[in-house]
């Protein structure tokens, strides 16, 4: 029994880090844009199905890590160009349906370029297999991939904190207005935060391949909770988008050992609890 | 007096409807008017997008089924228990939501509407999990598509006349307020939460409704009745009819679901005509067919203008 | 002498910027109690803090006796307070009529009863509406969308709501901002008519409006009370002199 809780807690934080990652993105674009982007679950389903293609094309797993997230970021300011560019000066409710619409085209696009049955990809060479952790044996790859994210989420972290750029990014997010005032082009904050949370979705997609596999609707799936993460880390907060992804991805993996078909249903009473108890978020000043 | 033409035009048409299209096409067509017509009335009149709608779509068309499967309930009270039902779950539910303004509410209410797909989808003993709920028969008086449809038809006007009375009324001019400018409306001594509460929950009370009839009309719950797909759908059809008008939504109702029953069947890829249609409309026709209606109108009526000036 | 709305040492800060820091007045039941002070020297604030759009972050304020503080603005109304924001605060899509039905029908006699009637049927709310839209003089606009008036008739109908609340007290920031000077003269008269018969306390930075108008002045500058007085009381006070003439003109 300990050594089942241990490995779930594991495998809860492993695709908590996945989930922050995907959220931290959405976040961003929330803070900033003042959107929530519907599209950011097919840009995840981009990432790893790119990645797929990426991977036949040059044969190495982190290769095409590396490069397929920059074909979900020009994805991603494809988006920001011809629509939620355009859309700005109407209701923030049609940029979001806007971007809705476009991921209903974009699932459809995954069917018709790779088809619609799931796929998978395997783990690079060196990190199939699993090593003894002592209490439990646990899957080379997926320790990995925590590193991967806790270095990732590190390195925007300090992008946003330690870079010139990265603080008009965290000033978009306290007060828009203010940065127009101090004469930024708002336009060009806008769309480096859509190409930013572009691609964390982007690597998020293609980490998660060898673990969560290969389906179309794999972004329709995702994209509910990151939303759940973005309500409870409280908007715009990136330390809170990585705590709530963690908290999110445990909770659910230790309800499959206790009920299974709750699993999915849990994450959903926690947020809904976290609105009446803290409607601001964790880490959310507003 | 307008509305007084609109509302004989509709009886026309409800009543050639079922010649110009299959009864169950036709009666399809009826029970999302519906749903379109009370999502509007919190996204036109009240200014809220929710992305949850399917929840108490869903929700009354499984409680329909339920009923009628092991209760065996009469008709009357499976309606009556499936639109309480839904108007409870509103209740707590919006409860919830409207404690966030905007965007947090449209988040909220889409999350809330993945947890109840889940609980559909992972009850199998109740539910029937992805495989839906088969097996809900009509009584056997209506057991005729077209005299399901008779009935169907005049619920809808039944409740076309309910919700114009509420957009009339004095909830319906400070909902309308409440979308125009939220803090006076508060100023001026109206509990916005309060309202914005009541709105979703009238709402979700014809779209619990509208869902359980749907229920009848195939005899099974789809899994689809309670994904948020379907809460897009139904946004869709709002905003395609035209939000801005009380009667838009009937029409967008009717072309969303004669555009999924005519491409669906063609080409599998149709949600992707559906995101294309839907993005043309968000970008250049926000105020829906009814906006080109007005359009066109104002085009004749400026050609007619100046054929007569000289 | 009784003060109709006394607020005690309020503050409020967002952050580091202390918008309002210890500010107290009393406003006598039946003056025009007006606030200047630059820009930016906490005067809305301070408005916000009594109606409840924000929370004090310390202080108290009263109302005829009572402790108000924290109270929703939705629940202002019903004590008699009324309030008109800085910028035009209207119902852009509602008819004039309308914007003002929405103020008399929250603040209606007769609750209860049916409620799917047709929102003109309210009993009661039509002849407020009527009176208020007849006292700024609008009735001939009555059937319009408030979007198409022009942006002096606005400010008049922003009143018009205000007053459909039938207060004691009125709050009203700056009445005239982006008003062309026609439009001011005729809001100003407007104000004029309206002094003796409610309590108000105005926002505004036109100095001549202030020192005909006012019956007291309080100053305030960089969210402190600067000084209180008579109009010529104020105009004498060398600190005020200083804080406008000095940093400001
Ligand atoms: N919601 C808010 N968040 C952060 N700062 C605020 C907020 N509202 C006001 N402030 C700040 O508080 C200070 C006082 O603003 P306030 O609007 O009360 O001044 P004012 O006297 O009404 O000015 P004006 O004459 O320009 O209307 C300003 O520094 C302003 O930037
Ligand atoms: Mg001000």
């Amino acid at each position: 029994m300990l050594f089942l809780v241990v490995s779930q807690i594991i495998n809860g934080v492993v695709t908590g880090m996945i989930y922050a990652l995907v959220g931290v993105g959405l976040t961003l674009i929330l803070g900033v844009l003042n959107i929530p982007n519907f599209a950011h679950g097919v840009l995840f389903a981009f990432g790893a199905y790119i990645l797929l293609s990426v991977l036949q094309v040059v044969g190495n797993f982190w290769l095409a890590l590396l490069i397929a997230p920059f074909g979900v970021v020009l994805l991603g300011l494809l988006l920001e160009l011809v629509g939620v560019r355009r859309l700005y000066t109407a209701h923030h409710d049609y940029q979001l349906l806007f971007l809705f619409a476009v991921a209903l085209i974009l699932q459809e696009t995954i069917i018709l370029i790779w088809g619609p049955i799931g796929t998978s990809v395997l783990p690079p060479a060196g990190l199939q297999g699993a090593v003894n952790l002592g209490l439990t044996v646990y899957p080379k790859y997926r320790l990995a991939v925590m590193g991967i994210t806790a270095a990732i989420v590190a390195g925007t972290w300090l992008f946003l904190t330690r870079t010139n750029v990265g603080a008009i990014v965290r000033a978009g997010i306290e007060n828009r207005e203010m940065v127009a005032v101090l004469g930024i082009d708002i336009q060009k904050v806008f769309a480096l935060t859509f190409g930013l949370g572009a691609w964390l979705a982007g690597v998020a997609g293609g980490l998660a391949s060898p673990i969560m596999g290969l389906t179309p609707s794999m972004g329709f799936d995702i994209l509910p909770i990151a939303f759940v993460i973005v309500v409870v880390a409280g908007l715009g907060s990136v330390p809170g988008a990585i705590l709530a992804g963690i908290l999110t991805g445990v909770a659910q993996s230790l309800t499959t050992i206790v009920f299974p078909e709750a699993a999915n249903v849990v994450i959903y009473l926690l947020m809904g609890l976290m609105i009446l108890v803290r409607p601001q978020g964790l880490f959310g000043k507003r | 007096m307008r509305d007084r033409w609109i509302f004989l035009l509709i009886v026309g048409v409800l009543a050639v409807g079922p010649f110009v299209q299959r009864e169950v096409i036709a009666t399809e067509i009826l029970i999302f008017a519906v749903v379109a017509l009370a999502n509007n009335l919190i996204l036109g009149y009240t200014g809220m997008l929710s992305f949850g709608q399917a929840t108490f779509f869903g929700v009354g068309a499984y409680a329909a089924g339920l009923l009628t499967i092991h209760a065996g309930l009469p008709l009357p009270v499976v309606l009556a228990a499936a639109t309480v039902l839904a108007t409870g779950l509103a209740v707590l539910i919006g409860a919830v939501c409207v404690q966030r303004i905007g965007l947090y509410f449209i988040m909220l209410t889409f999350a809330f509407n993945q947890m109840f797909y889940f609980i559909a989808y992972s009850w199998t003993t109740l539910t029937g999990g992805e495989d839906g709920l088969p097996g809900v028969r009509r009584p056997a008086a209506l057991a005729d598509d077209l005299t399901f449809y008779v009935l169907v038809a005049l619920l809808f006007l039944a409740c076309l006349l309910l919700m114009k009375r509420v957009v009339d009324s004095p909830w319906g001019r400070v909902f309308r307020a409440i979308r125009d400018n939220e803090a006076r409306a508060a100023a001026v001594g109206h509990d916005v939460r309060r309202y914005k509460l009541l709105s979703f929950t009238i709402s979700a009370a014809f779209t619990g409704f509208a869902g359980a009839l749907y229920s009848l009309l195939y005899g099974i719950v789809p899994i689809d009745a309670i994904h948020w797909l379907r809460s897009g759908d139904i946004v869709f059809m709002t905003l395609i009819g035209g939000s801005g008008h009380f009667f838009g939504p009937i029409i967008g109702a009717a072309f969303f679901i004669w555009l999924s029953e005519t491409v669906s069947v063609v080409w599998d890829r149709w949600p992707m005509i559906l995101g294309v249609v839907f993005a043309l409309v968000v970008l250049f026709l926000r105020g829906g067919v009814v906006e080109l209606i007005r359009r066109g109108h104002g085009l004749v009526t400026a050609r007619g203008g100046a054929a007569t000036a000289p | 002498m009784s003060a109709l709305l006394e607020v005690r040492d309020v503050s409020k800060s967002f952050g580091a910027v202390a918008a309002v820091a210890g500010v107290s007045l009393a406003v006598t039941e039946g003056r025009l109690h007006s606030i200047i002070g630059p820009n930016g020297a906490g005067k809305t604030t301070l408005f916000n803090c009594i109606t409840g759009e924000v929370q004090p972050t310390a202080g108290r304020i009263l109302y005829d006796g009572r402790d108000i503080t924290g109270l929703p603005p939705h629940a202002l109304p019903a004590l008699g307070i009324a309030r008109s924001f800085q910028r035009t605060s209207i119902f852009p899509t509602l008819t004039v009529a309308e914007n003002v039905w929405v103020s008399a029908y929250a603040r209606r006699e007769t609750r209860g009863g049916p409620v799917l009637v047709p929102a003109d049927r309210v009993e009661g709310v039509g002849e407020t509406v009527r009176a208020a839209l007849a006292e700024v003089g609008l009735a001939a606009h009555a059937e319009r969308p408030a979007a198409v008036l022009a942006h002096g008739d606005q400010r008049l109908l922003d009143f018009a709501i205000a007053l459909a609340a039938r207060p004691r007290l009125l709050l009203l920031d700056e009445p005239t901002a982006g008003l062309s000077r026609q439009e001011t003269q005729r809001v100003i008269a407007y104000i004029g008519t309206l002094k003796g018969r409610y309590t108000i306390v105005l926002i505004e930075h036109k100095m001549d409006v202030v020192m005909t108008l006012s019956d007291r002045v309080s100053v305030m500058y960089f969210g402190r009370l600067l000084a209180e007085g008579t109009p010529p009381e104020i105009r004498g006070d060398a600190r005020v002199r200083e804080a406008y003439l000095g940093k400001r003109a």
